[in-house]
């Protein structure tokens, strides 16, 4: 019984050590600088960088204050987001969007999307499946 | 004993599974971000295909339809097409034990840590590894085939040409019987490359390596996986049916490595309603996403 135990606490450690091993490799260029919280922000489109190796948007939020602070939204390559229906055209300038993502550390204004929502329409991901694309990102 | 039994054998279904979720993740990790987004791809204008990486697991779903995949004929001989929209992402994970000089190079290859201890692959040469400064440096051979976003092959009378969407670029593969070259008179990113049939398999054997590449992206904690100008490589491809390619890489490098490493066999489909696009390095991207993935990083102070 007692060896049973201890086998049962190994291969949860295995099972543990091989889901960290997994998030691991789903870094590609690196996730240092975000949180792994999800949250939402709202925004206006200032600029879309259709860039390799991965598409960033430009956006404007106002804070408590009503200062506007500069935000940057990181998706994944250009490739990945024509796949997952987005392109250099799909948001301009101007656009109102909702974003869900993984936020910068200590506040810092930048986010590794989740989802875009305009119109109340989302544009990449879905905001009511938290996480998914976020997490089979890179 | 009996528990003992029922330990071993959950645990060699949990290893195996676990690989296989692993392996099946390098492998599948960008197609399963497009489907993960919910969304219908951007379609392409009538008569034009989008490239592998470009669509999704729908649509990949559909064109092995339309193009009439299941049971379609093929010559085992003819590698022609466009295959797959990844590579064989980790396949050099656990080295052969290194010699003197293989130790030593692989120690210089440890880069600098981010502020909270992490490693990081600030010495990678293409600069593609996590936290690494992108310069757009040939990833060379066979780092290439590890992590592409698709290729094509086109076989002519007398080479095999291979496309590549990753960086936009190729390698020629001459079939014309000619020889390896003994000494090389300039090193190659891809290498000195022929090619031969040995039943249905196609053998590809190159040398006149430029030694800066790295064989793979490796893991930071692992460092990069080196190797000398003397390596050579052989690969082994075998079409076993219209949209199934088998692979195979030996590579073999007595300076650096005292057992050859050969990588298990990984399998890349056919993508039937693809064609190879433009995924360039352009080094006004990769400096500005350097730029961005910097100040995210907290790694430059604002």
């Amino acid at each position: 019984m007692k060896i049973w135990r201890r086998s049962t606490g190994s291969l949860l450690a295995l099972v543990l050590a091989f889901a960290l091993l997994g998030s691991v490799a789903l870094a590609h260029h690196g996730r240092a600088g975000y949180s792994n919280e999800i949250s939402t922000v709202k925004g206006t489109v200032t600029e879309v960088q259709w860039k390799n190796p991965h598409v960033f948007i430009a956006f404007d939020v106002k804070d408590d204050k009503g200062n506007v602070v500069h935000w940057l939204a990181e998706l994944s390559s250009p490739a990945t987001m024509l796949a997952a229906g987005m392109s250099r055209t799909t948001l301009k300038s101007g656009d109102e969007i909702v974003i869900k993502g993984k936020a910068g550390l200590e506040s810092a204004p930048f986010t590794l999307v989740d989802s875009i929502t305009k119109d109340g329409k989302a544009i990449v991901g879905d905001p009511n499946a938290e996480g998914r694309f976020v997490n089979s990102t890179r | 004993m009996k528990n003992r039994i029922i330990f071993i054998i959950a645990l060699v279904a949990v290893l195996a599974l676990s690989s296989y979720a692993f392996a099946r993740g390098q492998g599948q990790n960008g197609p399963n971000a497009q489907a993960a987004s919910g969304q219908a791809s951007i379609p392409f204008p009538p008569g034009w295909k989008p490239c592998p990486r470009c669509q999704n697991n729908e649509d990949r779903r559909q064109d092995t339809i339309k193009y009439k995949v299941p049971g379609h004929a093929f010559d085992p001989h003819d590698l022609t097409g466009v295959w797959g929209y990844d590579g064989i992402g980790r396949a050099f994970s656990k080295p052969p034990e290194f010699t003197p000089l293989g130790k030593q190079q692989h120690e210089a290859t440890f880069g600098e840590k981010t502020p909270d201890g992490s490693p990081t692959y600030s010495k990678d040469t293409s600069g593609r590894g996590p936290g690494s400064k992108i310069n757009c440096d040939p990833m060379g051979w066979p780092r290439l085939y590890t992590y592409n976003y698709g290729f094509e092959f086109i076989t002519l009378p007398d080479r095999v040409i291979q496309f590549f969407e990753m960086t936009h670029t190729f390698r020629t593969i001459w079939t014309d019987g000619r020889k390896l070259p003994e000494d090389p008179p300039e090193p190659r990113w891809l290498g000195w490359n022929v090619g031969r049939w040995e039943g249905n398999i196609f053998v590809v054997e190159s040398n006149g390596y430029d030694e800066r590449s790295w064989l793979d992206a490796s893991r930071p904690a692992d460092g990069g996986w080196t190797h000398s100008p003397d390596m050579r490589v052989v690969e082994r491809y075998r079409r076993v049916d219209y949209s199934t390619l088998e692979s195979e890489v030996t590579v073999i490098d007595p300076k650096t490595y005292k057992q050859p490493w050969a990588t298990q066999k990984a399998v890349t489909k056919l993508v039937p309603g693809a064609e190879i696009g433009e995924e360039f390095c352009v080094p006004s991207d990769y400096s500005s996403f350097n730029d961005d993935y910097s100040t995210i990083s907290g790694s430059k102070k604002k």
